[in-house]
């Protein structure tokens, strides 16, 4: 920490709490989120920092003057939270920037128009993040981690406070993202509903009208959500838009949206190809790509074992295991297909044994039970059009498409 | 292993609290522009590899596994 003389630390206060006024006085967002930022940093922030840690009896300064004053709820905790910032006490940092925060959000209710739109999503974004360093210095401690949790509660006051007709109602998505970050880190995922209904059904909101990055931030996370809940269709829907209007210089995000999008592709029958993979380094789903085009049951087996751990940390590994049945289908269309060019007249009956062998070839010991089974549940997933003619064990395939494509739909569950 | 078991619970306790995938900030107000490059993620899929081709490798293998039905090895 710096030096700083008792006077130059005076003037740094005044200075900023000037600007802070002044900002206010002339309604000028972008330069008062700059005073806001505590995590960030900042080379002015800092600074400050070490002139409070100085001065210590900031607060005075404060109420001597009624430009400073009035915003004394919003002010005195907030150089607290900055000085204990400076310190690394970061627990007491996020309390007293909670504080701050709450008072800041009843002057914000006051101001009518939306001009300080951009110094709110700084408070919502240095809520989590303070509040993501308080829970990691509480876990340090062996103490329970509950900072986070705050977080979220307050943030859903904001969402109410932004949840009118006014002109602040194009804040609540931001909002609304910050809020699914705190529930995805948390695990507490089931919390999303209710922001979500408000977004999708209240009259007030108009989806259309929101900031692109968040309408992108919000697909990405409810297309996650999606994806969890087996939604395909509307999981490749909201993805996809994320993926359409995401910032092309993204590299990381476009990339986060292609490690969930494709395994929902692949479960409609749609394959990226290997250039997608390789640019994006999404290379532990080639394997899976392969064992589809292939037809290839082992080749999968051994790449969902391969990347067991990547694929169940982003709960993916259930969507990849069930394109299982989308494998059989191609593998047995390959042995008609086979069978089609030695004797046309013979290809649309397939002995079951014949099956069996194929599958003993791939390393898959299969009783003729157990392949009389899977042949029945891709029939009657619609993934085959036949019969199977259990005395002869035969499947009988229907002369006309008896391998229908999926065309962009999930397999029939 | 045994060194610095402290460590390991304290970094087990942090590791609980993690999304791999959070997405990053935007920056506020950023525009972009939707780029020919940008574009390209989105057109990189394929609807018709089903085809009936059994040339490859992998075919050519199992054609030649299930021609292979009288000769036993043992």
């Amino acid at each position: 920490m710096a030096y700083v003389s008792m006077g130059e630390a005076h003037r740094r206060i005044t200075d900023y709490l000037n600007r802070f006024s002044d900002a206010v006085s002339y309604q000028d967002g972008s330069s008062l989120k700059r005073l806001l930022a505590v995590s960030s940093d900042s080379p002015s922030l800092l600074s400050l920092s070490d002139a409070l840690n100085v001065f210590q009896d900031a607060s005075r300064l404060i109420k001597q003057f009624d430009k400073y004053s009035q915003f004394g709820e919003i002010l005195v905790p907030l150089f607290r939270s900055l000085q204990n910032y400076r310190l690394g006490h970061l627990v007491e940092s996020y309390q007293s920037f909670e504080k701050s925060s709450n008072a800041f959000i009843q002057e914000f209710r006051n101001w009518e128009s939306a001009w300080a739109l951009d110094a709110l999503y700084v408070i919502a974004y240095e809520i989590r993040v303070l509040a993501e360093r308080a829970d990691r210095e509480l876990a340090s401690m062996g103490k329970i981690p509950e900072k986070l949790k705050g977080a979220g509660s307050f943030l859903m006051k904001v969402f109410g406070v932004l949840a009118g007709k006014g002109p602040k109602r194009v804040g609540a998505l931001y909002v609304t993202c910050q809020l699914f970050k705190i529930y995805f880190k948390l695990g507490t995922v089931h919390l999303c509903r209710s922001v979500i209904r408000s977004i999708e059904t209240a009259r007030i909101f108009d989806f259309e009208e929101f900031p692109v990055r968040d309408k992108v931030t919000y697909m990405y996370y409810t297309g996650r959500l999606e994806v969890f809940n087996e939604n395909f269709p509307a999981a490749d829907h909201k993805l996809s838009y994320a993926l359409t209007y995401c910032n092309p210089r993204s590299e990381a995000n476009i990339r986060m949206i292609l490690k969930y999008l494709i395994p929902v592709k692949l479960s409609i029958g749609i394959l990226p190809e290997i250039s997608l993979l390789e640019k994006y380094n999404l290379v532990e789903y080639s394997n899976v790509i392969q064992a589809m085009r292939r037809g290839d049951l082992r080749l999968l087996r051994q790449a969902l074992q391969e990347h067991e751990d990547q694929f169940l940390r982003s709960g993916v590994y259930l969507v990849l295991e069930k394109l299982e049945l989308q494998v059989y289908q191609r593998l047995i269309k390959k042995i008609y297909i086979i069978q089609k060019q030695k004797d046309p007249s013979k290809a649309h009956q397939i002995k079951l044994e014949v099956i069996v062998k194929a599958l003993k070839w791939l390393e898959m010991d299969m009783d003729v039970d157990e392949v009389e089974c899977i042949m029945s549940i891709l029939i009657y997933k619609n993934l085959m059009k036949g019969y199977f003619a259990h005395k002869s064990k035969v499947v009988v395939l229907s002369k006309q498409d008896p391998f229908p494509k999926l065309n962009g739909k999930p397999v029939n569950s | 292993m045994a060194t610095e078991p402290k460590a390991a619970t304290e970094e087990a306790k942090i590791d609980l609290f993690e999304d791999d995938d959070e997405f990053e900030e935007f920056e506020i107000n950023q525009e972009w522009e939707d780029k020919e490059e940008g574009k390209e993620a989105t057109q990189q899929w394929e609807d018709d590899w089903d085809d009936d081709d059994v040339n490859d490798d992998f075919s050519l293998q199992l054609r030649r596994e299930l021609e292979n039905n009288t000769m036993e090895k043992k």
